[in-house]
């Protein structure tokens, strides 16, 4: 290597030491500190180890055998302090570990990380042992900083470390990262426990080999197939997966080869090959396939997913146990009082099976009397498990097995073969291929059903079971094997025409009857089209129109124009001429509703105002108690209410005011008052007082005058005022809102305009409080997205608060600001926005809280994936409660609007406008479901229950691919009308 | 074996479920977010139904997993987020120290945790009140943290805590004195359990005192 090329490695070397260090930095900024485990150490542990094996002078050193840089450490341990903790540390590691005596990082590197038959139930000692733990320790550095300085004696002259620059370089490099906290709360076993949604969806593109885009891999939501066997597609994907992880977890799930007798969680067994002396937990399960009867007990670290990477978990596959019961010949039971029993399964070769220790509460029974039924008819327990002795119908299980005590604790059962009758056997092959036939219902099946339902298991003990020797007259067999074939084809018919009417009963109302067709409609509505649908400014055809939106869309420049009839603002067949009209009347009407409520608003702000002078007054008050506390603020201490201006201060304190401090515990209602509305005022001011003679109501409102521009007069005015609402300060009642009632004419948005309205105290605070809510959640609205600027923020605002005036029995509610929005930026017009936001409303509205839509949507949900997707149904069942569907209620409530991104919210958004007039007017659900299914597998294979869900679809927000979801969809919908139609 | 167990957490966390409730526009997700992921959204969106977060956290060396729910806060949603209180072991009742309304709701908020949390009655929950938004400017401060104390030590809540998820401070704080203040709990109703006794326990682990205020006090 030439001077040159060896200078330039070294640069290289010490680059990618910066960049490591540099992606550490980052993340401990962004997360606060660093896991111990995460990618980016390992990564700077290895920059940092090729570094320090560069210009090793191993020969010299006697380091030629095991990992240079370990036995370094090692080497340099006597003379620095700081490498002899960290050496220590290492081989208190190693020597934890029998297996691997001389760990050394490059070597770990090359080898494959896991064995098999590892003694630990741990993982592999982490690659880069000793500079992992040096940074961790904070020790890294130092440790460098040795090497550096005495480089001559480790290193050859052009080595890296023994360089004047690029050695110190490197030593203080390390210091950052040797600054950090390092955290090991987070394990890769919680990563995948608790995996980020990102995570899972990464996953499970890793996992099916097939299709690029997974994520739109249609479910399997055929009912028809649905009926006769299990999930085929998930088959056919099984058997592409090259993960036997996986196909082994799945295949403890019931399927189409394997029916589920059995299964229980938290079943102890202490592993034979395992290094652990407790028993550990894990699920047991009896399946029956046509072969025969199969235990399965997987340990609990199994079973929260799979892992495609070579895992630490990957040990717990030599504990997983796999029996087939046709190896076994007798089934020993131990009876505890104190545990729920213990079952060991002895084998033709006489080895004993780890012993199976079940939990209280009847399970080794329940176990026990699976396997009975399994084994039948071709084997059986001998003696039977069910006394058959008795005449009466109830079928009691031997005494020594009930969970009470007895002296009896053990018994021994011998499993006996039946099959020595050959016609048997053909009889039940006859009958296998019998069975396929009548379609049976996944759904209705519970999972550890001793029913009729599979294909080999099929009789029921009553009748069949044959407690006589296998001496039984042949004959007898074969007629209860044809009254059974015929009762299951009965009841497998029976459940199907249920199931049927069910779904007709329930889902006709999902879907419009009438199938659409969706031919050369899937390129929406583009601009030629919409010059052929538009003629002379009039759409007549507004079927034709419904039915382009709905297979395609609307082109963008197109939906400013086309909303408002998708909402019903504009009407079919009206001309440009009427449109024109109805938006100046839309124009009109709104500005006058605004400048009813920008009055009222005035007069909220000025109460704010003083409510909040009058906190920071008291609160700095307390601040420096014993100081001169102004009398303004004294007073205001006095009575907490928004009595005076604060504006009034420069006028100094108003003695008649301080007079009566009680008196203004009163609700007060001020105006706001520019100097410029002095002469309005004044007119208010007259004819509340006129009110207030003629309506002998009065309020305990008084009127407030912070102008001083309006005299004595005014104020002697309120003198009277406030008499009279003292002696009648038990009337609740308020003054009629009459400025309300009369149409305001004015456009000027001034609060003067609004007719001296005299606003009732209820109205006021309503109002009030709503005004603060839709201000809050106005700030907080899609402030990310470019249009939202200020000025838009405020016609979103405006927009808000015209509805909620004219809407106060519904008042705000979370949720309207982000429907309002993508209407805002589509129209960029107040009144249109405003006017379309009414009709959006119309059905909106039942969404929140005071509605009941949302419980239907959950209702139908529920419904729905019941019929078009078993699977899931049964996983949701498991999880009791995440039937409730939370997951869904943004969905619903706002359209979807938050779970995708803009342009794909327009895009949605007009499907469900049009699809009532299409295809369904719930057309949310399918999209809800579409959503689902796009993610099935990822739920299905993570069994996720309810509060997993949740974070995952919070997280998958914004990333849906909209497109697809849509399309699948409008499949959904075609689905459910046929399966509706096809009778 | 030491080193060993250093590198991988030998038994499964204890697991806490953290509901966070208070007026709407107060910080919860805010607060919820800088904890979690150390960041902070000025434009962040107003919560619409439930959001969860996991998060570990350690305190005195034991490690918890921290399932923190973040609600809707505004009144009218209740239906939708009590069913959430159920099984809570923390509730963290929020407001701002600018809205001196939302201070005033901390009552109305408690009272509804307890009612739809299934609280048993006579037993202390571990509430915790945290003030947010301490970056704000002194003039725009509405609360101050003596109403705090005082409401704390009224509804006899030992807990509370200053907070600003904009700028971080005491937010991790806020959550690991959560986690203390019910480890307190626990133990005590451990305690009671076996034996009703008013001796001190001398063992008993004192908080630091970074967080402000009651915790110590209140102690006795």
């Amino acid at each position: 290597m030439s001077l040159n090329n060896e200078n330039e490695y070294k640069g290289r070397l010490i680059a990618a030491v910066k960049k490591e260090v540099k992606q550490v930095m980052e993340e401990s900024v962004t997360r606060k500190f660093v896991h111990e485990e995460s990618g980016s150490v390992t990564s700077l542990c290895a920059a940092v180890e090729a570094c320090l094996s560069q210009g090793l002078r191993r020969r010299a050193l006697g380091l030629f055998k095991t990992s240079s840089t370990t036995a370094l450490l090692h080497k340099i341990a006597k003379h620095s302090r700081e490498a002899a903790i960290i050496s220590k540390k290492v081989q208190e590691i190693e020597n934890s570990d029998p297996n691997r005596r001389s760990s050394s990082s490059s070597e770990s590197l090359t080898k494959p990380t896991l064995k098999k038959n590892h003694s630990l139930p741990s993982t592999p000692l982490p690659k880069y042992l000793w500079i992992r733990l040096a940074l961790f320790e904070k020790q890294l550095a130092k440790i460098i900083d040795y090497l550096v300085s005495n480089a001559n004696k480790y290193y050859d002259k052009d080595a890296l470390v023994a360089d004047p620059d690029y050695g110190s370089i490197l030593s203080s490099l390390l210091v950052g990262p040797c600054a950090l906290d390092y955290s090991r709360t987070k394990t890769p076993d919680h990563f995948w426990t608790d995996p980020p949604a990102d995570e899972l969806v990464q996953r499970h593109r890793i996992s099916s080999s097939h299709s690029t885009p997974p994520p739109v891999r249609r479910p399997i939501l055929n009912f028809r197939r649905s009926l006769n066997a299990s999930s085929e597609d998930s088959i056919t994907n099984r058997t592409t997966t090259q993960h036997l992880a996986k196909d082994y977890v799945e295949s403890l799930h019931q399927n189409s080869r394997a029916t589920l007798l059995f299964g229980k969680n938290n079943v102890l067994v202490l592993p034979v090959n395992a290094d652990v002396s407790q028993p550990m937990p894990g699920y047991l399960s009896l399946h029956q396939t046509a072969s025969g009867l199969t235990i399965k007990w997987t340990p609990n670290q199994l079973m929260n997913g799979f892992t495609d990477e070579v895992q630490d978990k990957s040990v717990f596959w030599d504990y997983a146990l796999q029996v087939r019961l046709d190896e076994i010949v007798y089934v020993h039971c131990h009876q505890d009082s104190e545990t729920g029993g213990t079952v060991i399964l002895v084998g033709q070769d006489g080895v004993q099976r780890p012993p199976i220790h079940f939990p209280k509460g009847g399970h080794m029974l329940a176990f026990l009397s699976c396997i009975e039924t399994g084994l039948l008819p071709r084997g059986r327990l001998d003696p039977p498990l069910w006394s058959q002795r008795c005449s009466n119908k109830r079928r009691r299980p031997l005494p020594a097995l009930s969970e009470t005590e007895e002296t009896t604790k053990d018994y021994v059962f011998r499993i006996a073969d039946n099959t020595t009758h050959k016609d048997i056997l053909k009889q039940n092959e006859l009958m296998d291929t019998h069975i396929a036939l009548p379609p049976k219902s996944r759904v209705q099946l519970p999972s550890t059903s001793t029913s009729s339902e599979s294909s080999t298991k099929s009789f029921s003990i009553d009748q069949n079971a044959p407690d006589s020797p296998p001496s039984i007259c042949i004959q007898a067999v074969c007629d209860s094997m044809k009254r059974q074939i015929i009762s299951r084809a009965f009841y497998g018919w029976l459940a199907y025409c249920r199931h049927l009417s069910t779904v007709r009963t329930h889902l006709s109302g999902l879907v419009n009857s009438k199938i659409v067709n969706g031919e050369g409609a899937s390129d929406g509505i583009t601009v030629e089209k919409w010059n052929e649908l538009c003629t002379d400014g009039v759409v007549t055809d507004h079927a034709e129109l419904y039915r382009l939106t709905y297979f395609g869309g609307i082109a963008h420049d197109l939906r400013k124009d086309l909303w408002p009839y998708l909402l019903g603002h504009y009407k079919f067949g009206s001309t440009t001429q009427q449109r024109m009209e109805l938006s100046e009347e839309t124009k009109q009407a709104y500005e006058n509703t605004m400048s009813e409520w920008l009055a009222v608003e005035a007069i909220v702000r000025q109460r704010d105002k003083e409510t909040q002078a009058n906190a920071i007054a008291k609160l700095s008050s307390e601040s420096m108690s014993g100081e001169q506390v102004p009398a303004q603020i004294q007073r205001d201490l006095s009575n907490e209410v928004f009595e005076d201006n604060i504006s009034d201060e420069d006028s100094g304190p108003n003695v008649e005011e301080e007079d009566k401090p009680e008196r203004t515990r009163q609700n007060t209602i001020k105006y706001d008052s520019d100097p410029e509305q002095d002469e309005k005022e004044e007119r208010y001011q007259q004819q509340q007082l006129k009110d207030f003679i003629h309506n002998v109501i009065v309020t305990n409102a008084s009127v407030d005058m912070g102008n001083l521009g309006s005299e004595i007069e005014a104020n002697g005015h309120r003198n009277d005022l406030d008499v009279v609402a003292e002696e009648n300060s038990s009337l609740d009642t308020c003054i009629e809102t009459h400025g309300l009632a009369s149409p305001a004419m004015s456009t000027c948005v001034s609060p003067a305009s609004s007719n001296g309205g005299v606003y009732s105290q209820e109205l006021l605070e309503t109002f009030g409080l709503n005004l603060h809510r839709i201000e809050k959640d106005v700030q907080r609205c899609d402030r990310n997205y470019w249009y939202f600027t200020v000025e838009n923020l405020d016609k979103l605002r405006n927009v808000m608060c015209t509805y909620v005036w004219e809407h106060l029995d519904i008042g705000y509610m979370q949720g309207m600001c982000d429907l309002v929005a993508p209407l805002l930026v589509i129209f960029n017009d107040e009144s249109l926005t405003y006017a379309c936001f009414c009709h959006l409303m119309e059905r909106m509205v039942e969404n929140f809280p005071n509605g009941n839509a949302m419980d239907c949507h959950f209702a139908n949900m529920r419904s729905l994936i019941q019929i078009l997707d078993s699977e899931m149904y049964e996983l949701m069942h498991s999880h009791g409660d995440y039937t409730h569907f939370y997951f869904c209620y943004r969905w619903f409530l706002l359209d979807f609007k938050r779970e995708l991104v803009y342009p794909d919210v327009y895009a949605t958004w007009e499907v469900i406008w049009a699809a009532q007039h299409v295809a369904s007017s719930h057309f949310v659900l399918f999209l809800a479901l579409a959503l689902l299914e796009t993610y099935r597998d990822i739920i299905l294979s993570n069994c996720m229950d309810f509060t997993d869900i949740i974070k995952f679809f919070n997280e998958m927000a914004e990333r849906h691919n909209a497109a697809a979801v849509l399309s699948l969809a409008r499949d959904l919908v075609l689905q459910l009308q046929l399966l509706i139609e096809n009778k | 074996m030491g080193s060993r167990v250093n590198m991988r957490p030998t038994s499964k966390n204890t697991l806490l479920k953290v509901v966070i409730l208070g007026d709407g526009g107060v910080g919860k997700s805010c607060l919820m977010n800088r904890f979690v992921s150390n960041q902070f959204d000025e434009h962040s969106f107003h919560t619409i139904g439930v959001e969860f977060l996991n998060k570990d956290i350690e305190i005195d060396g034991e490690t918890y997993t921290l399932q923190i729910w973040d609600t809707a806060g505004q009144e009218r949603f209740k239906t939708l987020r009590t069913p959430f209180y159920r099984g809570s072991d923390i509730c963290m009742l929020t407001y701002a120290i600018d809205d001196k309304h939302s201070f005033r709701n901390l009552q109305m908020w408690k009272n509804e945790f307890l009612y739809y949390a299934d609280v048993k009655e006579n037993v202390q929950f571990p509430f915790i009140v945290i003030g947010n938004k301490s970056d704000v400017e002194a003039n725009e401060r509405e609360v101050s943290q003596v109403e705090m104390e005082t409401w704390c030590n009224e509804n006899a809540i030992s807990a509370c805590i200053e907070t600003s998820a904009k700028n971080a401070s005491n937010v991790q704080e806020a959550f690991a004195t959560a986690v203390q203040h019910w480890l307190r709990l626990e133990n005590r109703a451990d305690k009671n359990e076996c034996l009703y006794t008013d001796t001190v326990d001398l063992t008993k682990k004192q908080s630091e005192n970074r967080t402000s205020c009651c915790i110590n006090a209140s102690d006795e």
